[in-house]
């Protein structure tokens, strides 16, 4: 029962393996004790073990958004912008899309709403080129945030992983965060670490989590990339967005709803 | 993964006992493969279904009997029982001086509006592969057939214009995803680049993509009503529906879907998804069908026509998303989006996406 919930979470092969269900069947008395250690497993997978990365008040903090297509990069600039914003630090956005169709406009009119001075053009065509100037403008102006969104793209696109890296030298990024999406199933892992290989992502940020989709992949993504997750995106809406919290969110994963009792022991 | 079988090898009858380590073992296969778990386990329950009580005799039979049920059982799901024949249904309604209707839906980014855009262009693609030039034989890829602009010299859009010179099918784009930013700019770009592609002064004068937008924050379904108004006016003959991202548990949301395609009842509804998304694609599909039948009351309810099946080109062999959609829905695949550009749309080809898929 319990394998069929980590098979129906999109978790991937090598994870589902780590954890031996033949060895663990018991009676249904032990029913309880295998659902503690599944969880406890399940914890320890999505802990890399490395200390999230944390910005620096009263200096620049450079932050590049990757991901697949569609994932929510661009929403999510604006969200983790606007979380700073809040608590009262000095955030910029940057849109160094030129590819997508709309992308500037998505971007200015996010940061808009929100408040947040941005830089993007309609006019230039060279990603490496804005995210240059952006971010030499905003360093300039003493922002201590500056948010960097980029295309969608994915590992079979050889000439878009080469601009990413491009950026990212152009840049100098202290972190970068992989964004993906809760419902993506078995291609996560090879993207996920793709992504890795290509540029130093150092987080990772799951988003439409508010809807039924568990985000199993991210134990994948986490796996992948050796990266903590760090937010979570819950809705289309500025405001939607929580930093990340392992137990509830395994928790949700296994289906679980009560687990107080499961990990004090 | 057929080897796993070898071990069947002078069984005299196969029993479930006999097919549920090696059916346990082509579960966890399918589901690498992005099966959705659930769907997985009802195919191997179907391919048990067919083998036991059967008597086999060299590994040779074993295996080849397990491939060609689990082959069929893949193909059949994926082969259409109906065909969506846009372009003939388009120029049907275009005889009875009306617009074709098309709405797409899905989940939050997964290609609505890209697709949408490409859709414009498959058409003409189509029309101009139905004046004579053949399509490249298949296979080709991971399962999809190659459309002529892939195969073609790069004059190939001059064709397909000037093809259109002659026949020139109109469209008209509705804007009615009024909540994301950007949504209706990005409408507004591919409007330019299609006709860049088809300028006016090739087709008398006229444009032969327009956008209907109201901008932003309005009610989708009027503003779907006023199109296809308008495009009746205007003898535009086809219009497609742009609506916005919207998770299948959103009740407010999905209530608003379903008020567009009952007010507007438009000639197909498209669902799109993408074949990254793993287990939620059945639950994506259930849900979007069930709204639309709950919501609507009407009998019988306007369910989901068909599936565009989006991003193949970033799943390599991890076809299964195609499989789980399928069999969820019971509909085609009407197209396959594979990549970000206008001519990155194809046909699904069932056998070669089941070779994907039973590949080791
Ligand atoms: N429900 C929900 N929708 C979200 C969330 N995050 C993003 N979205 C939606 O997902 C869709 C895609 O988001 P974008 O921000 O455009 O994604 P992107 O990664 O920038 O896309 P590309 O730039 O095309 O690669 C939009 O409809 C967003 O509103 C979330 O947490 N919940
Ligand atoms: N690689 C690849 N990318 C695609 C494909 N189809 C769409 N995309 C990309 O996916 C991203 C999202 O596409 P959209 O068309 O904006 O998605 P949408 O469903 O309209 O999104 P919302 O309206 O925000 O819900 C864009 O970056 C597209 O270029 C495809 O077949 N392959
Ligand atoms: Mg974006
Ligand atoms: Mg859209």
């Amino acid at each position: 029962m319990m394998r069929d919930k980590l098979c129906s979470g999109d978790l991937g092969d090598e994870l589902r393996s780590v954890i031996d269900f033949d060895e663990m069947a018991g009676g249904l008395n032990k029913r309880r004790m295998i659902q503690s250690a599944v969880f406890k497993e399940l914890v320890k997978l999505i802990d890399p073990g490395v200390k999230a990365w944390q910005p620096s008040k009263g200096r620049n903090n450079v932050i590049m958004f990757v991901g697949l297509q569609g994932s929510g990069k661009t929403t999510t600039c604006t969200k983790l912008a606007y979380y700073y914003q809040r608590k009262g630090w000095k955030t910029c956005l940057i849109c160094a899309d030129t590819f997508r169709a709309g992308a500037f406009d998505q971007l200015k009119q996010n940061a808009t709403k929100a408040r947040i001075p941005f830089y993007g053009s309609y006019t230039e065509i060279d990603p490496v080129i804005i995210a240059q100037e952006g971010v030499e403008k905003f360093k300039a102006e003493n922002f201590e945030i500056i948010i960097v969104d980029t295309s969608g793209r994915h590992k079979q696109q050889d000439s878009l992983f080469e601009e990413m890296l491009q950026v990212e030298q152009a840049t100098k990024p202290d972190n970068i965060i992989f964004v993906m999406d809760a419902t993506i199933g078995q291609a996560c892992e090879v993207q996920a670490k793709a992504f890795k290989d290509k540029v130093d992502v150092a987080s990772v940020i799951i988003t439409k989590l508010d809807g039924h989709a568990k985000g199993g992949g991210a134990l994948s993504a986490v796996a992948a990339t050796r990266s903590p997750v760090i937010f979570i995106g819950t809705g289309e809406h500025t405001d939607d967005f929580e930093p990340f919290k392992v137990q509830p969110f395994v928790s949700k994963l296994l289906g679980m709803g009560d687990i107080e009792g499961l990990i004090d022991k | 993964m057929f080897s796993m079988f070898r071990n069947l090898v002078g069984s005299k009858t196969l029993t479930p006992e006999d097919l549920k380590p090696v059916l346990d073992k082509m579960k966890d296969h399918l589901i690498a493969k992005n099966v959705a778990a659930d769907i997985a386990v009802k195919l191997c329950e179907s391919v048990s279904a067919k083998l036991e009580g059967k008597v086999l005799g060299t590994f040779g039979s074993i295996a080849s009997t397990v491939k060609t049920t689990l082959t069929e059982a893949c193909v059949q799901i994926l082969s259409p029982r109906r065909r969506v024949d846009i372009l003939r249904d388009a120029m049907d309604a275009r005889q009875n001086k009306r617009p074709y209707v098309i709405t797409f839906c899905g989940v939050n980014g997964v290609g609505k509006s890209t697709n949408l855009a490409k859709t414009q262009v498959l058409r003409l693609l189509r029309l101009d592969s139905s004046v004579g030039r053949g399509l490249a034989p298949w296979p080709r890829g991971r399962g999809f057939e190659p459309q002529p602009s892939t195969v073609r010299a790069p004059t190939g859009w001059v064709d397909v214009c000037f093809w259109l010179v002659e026949n020139g099918l109109s469209v008209l784009i509705a804007a009615c995803d009024t909540f994301r930013s950007g949504a209706v700019e990005q409408l507004r770009t591919h409007v330019r680049k299609l006709n860049a592609l088809h300028p006016p002064s090739k087709h008398q004068g006229r444009e032969m993509v327009q956008l209907y937008e109201r901008g932003y924050g309005k009610d989708s379904a009027g503003i779907a009503m006023e199109a296809i108004a308008s495009a009746r006016d205007y003898r535009i003959d086809v219009v497609l529906v742009d609506t916005a991202g919207r998770m299948q548990d959103n009740e407010p949301l999905m209530r608003a879907l379903t008020k567009l395609v009952k007010v507007n009842q438009p000639d197909l509804v498209l669902f799109v998804g993408e074949a990254l998304v793993g287990n939620e694609a059945v639950d994506q599909l259930t849900k979007f069908n069930r709204a639309l039948a709950d919501f609507s009351q009407q009998q019988p309810p306007r369910l989901i026509d068909g599936i565009i099946l989006t991003k193949f080109d970033t799943i390599d062999d991890k076809v299964g998303a195609a499989v789980s959609m399928t069999y969820t829905t019971g509909q085609p695949i009407v197209f396959v989006g594979t990549g970000q550009t206008y001519s990155d749309l194809r046909n699904l080809n069932a056998r070669a996406v089941v070779t994907s898929l039973l590949r080791a």
